[in-house]
């Protein structure tokens, strides 16, 4: 039942790699965990869909993995990929706009989902937030796709991660509202997302009734 | 095994213990994690994932000469977390402890005026608590390599705990007291001496051994934050320059095996050492 999506997920993969990841959700000490964080990350970075759910199949793992043997492997596999990722995430950014997004996607993602005594995981907070104003740069909000990840993530995310550094945000939001106010060259729905976000801070991270009926039947339509 | 650091070291049964600087040792064939945290095979231990001669830097006891914790400098994300993990698992036990300690503190008082009994040092427990978050960390790290062992699993396998005597039995030393860095050395050396009496028997299948007792560790175990009062397991346990308690014997349940007989119990793993 819980594994639903999961396995609805993994069937992107081959048959090896299938039953080496439904081995690993089970019984993850019996398998090359470091593997299976690298076929987990390569696939986010290439798949937009995978990236956005595998932050469930990560924790899955890492928590199975805690209960077997109460061990940390795959966890830390994942995240010494993450930040060898994270280094280049320039260059991967000019080599393919859409493996940059599912990289950020993916990050945002871990974050949200893989928690230290159910906080969020310090060592994953800066790097979220220099993601996040990376996609808030003006070259970035030229982009659709950028913009459209990065309201995105501040949806899922954006709560938590003012919780813990709210300087940043503020930085971040400072970007924002500049871009929104004052870029030329932004497409309306760039302009649209980005009120929008402004406005779900604004509100608390939540966007009133009324203003959701505005911002979604617009886009609706 | 290695002798190269007794030359450097003055206290050379202690370098022995910490400094193994090559190959798979009577201390790292029982480990049941490699370098990177992985469970380890068999052919990890012929040395086949190219661990075999840097291994020295994770299958010894950490030892910093800094004060500052060697936590601190580890920059990769995987280690961040873990710090981060231990520090507020650390942290948790702490307050554990504390509460433990503030209800056992009432316990005691009453059997003291129940018994007439004369004070001890046991109702300043309390304020002797070690509460430097670097000292506890450090220490949580030795303890952890001492229970990621196979000897360990063994031990807590065939001995369930209402069974452990004092004295006989090894005894996880308690982080949370204070001890100087060589006494506390010293205890986790005795500790770690004694679990190697369950080491598995040379030859035996390990996969197996690990395997079956996985399934026993109780959070108890992993956890274990004892309250252990003055007695006489801990002081057997402490170098005998150190047994500040000098009312250790009135621990009413402790059957008073003297520390020497107790130190001739295993002469094997003396002589192993």
């Amino acid at each position: 039942m819980e594994n639903c999506s999961e396995d609805y997920r993994i069937q992107s993969f081959d048959v090896d790699t299938q039953k080496l990841l439904k081995t690993a959700l089970k019984d993850p000490s019996s398998v090359n965990l470091e593997k299976v964080s690298n076929i987990l990350v390569d696939q986010s970075l290439k798949d937009p869909l995978f990236s956005k759910e595998a932050g469930r199949i990560c924790y899955t793992i890492v928590q199975a993995e805690a209960k077997q043997d109460n061990g940390t492997v795959f966890r830390r596999h994942l995240l010494n990929r993450l930040q060898q990722e994270f280094k280049e995430r320039e260059e991967t950014r000019k080599r393919s706009l859409q493996g940059w997004v599912c990289y950020v996607t993916f990050i945002c993602n871990i974050f949200d989902y893989l928690k230290v005594n159910n906080m969020p995981m310090v060592a994953l907070v800066l790097p979220v937030y220099d993601c996040l104003m990376r996609l808030a740069q003006p070259d970035a909000l030229l982009n659709e796709e950028e913009v459209d990840c990065l309201v995105l993530q501040l949806h899922r995310i954006g709560e938590q991660l003012e919780k813990v550094n709210s300087q940043r945000m503020d930085e971040l939001f400072f970007l924002l509202r500049d871009g929104f106010l004052l870029q030329e060259g932004l497409t309306s729905m760039a302009r649209l997302l980005l009120l929008e976000v402004l406005e779900f801070r604004a509100g608390g991270w939540m966007l009133s009734s009324t203003a959701h009926k505005y911002y979604y039947s617009e886009i609706a339509d | 095994m290695s002798h190269r650091y007794r030359a450097t070291r003055s206290d050379a049964h202690d370098s022995d213990f910490k400094h193994r600087s090559s190959g798979p040792s009577r201390w790292s064939h029982c480990r049941k994690r490699g370098i990177d945290g992985s469970l380890r095979s068999h052919s990890d231990e012929d040395g086949d994932d190219g661990h075999s001669d840097s291994r020295n830097s994770s299958f010894t006891t950490p030892e910093s000469a800094a004060p500052v914790s060697r936590c601190g400098r580890q920059s990769d994300w995987g280690s961040q977390v873990e710090d981060e993990e231990m520090r507020q698992d650390v942290h948790r036990d702490m307050q554990r402890y504390r509460r433990r300690i503030l209800g056992s503190e009432v316990n005691q008082r009453e059997r003291k005026t129940s018994s007439g009994s004369s004070g001890s040092c046991d109702s300043r427990e309390g304020e002797n608590m070690e509460t430097d978050e670097a000292v506890l960390m450090r220490r949580q790290k030795q303890i952890s390599y001492g229970k990621n062992t196979l000897a360990y699993d063994r031990y807590i396998k065939e001995v369930p705990k209402y069974l452990r005597q004092p004295g006989v039995h090894p005894k996880t030393p308690n982080k949370f007291r204070k001890y100087s860095r060589r006494s506390w050395d010293q205890q986790i050396k005795l500790w770690r001496v004694k679990l190697h009496a369950w080491d598995p028997p040379a030859g035996c299948s390990q996969e197996h051994t690990l395997s079956d007792n996985i399934e026993e560790l109780d959070l108890e175990d992993i956890v274990d934050i004892e309250l252990d009062f003055p007695s006489l397991a801990d002081s057997q346990n402490a170098p005998s320059s150190l047994l500040v308690h000098s009312s250790a014997t009135e621990n009413e349940d402790c059957s008073a095996t003297p520390v020497k007989v107790k130190k001739t119990e295993d002469p094997d793993v003396a002589k192993g050492l």
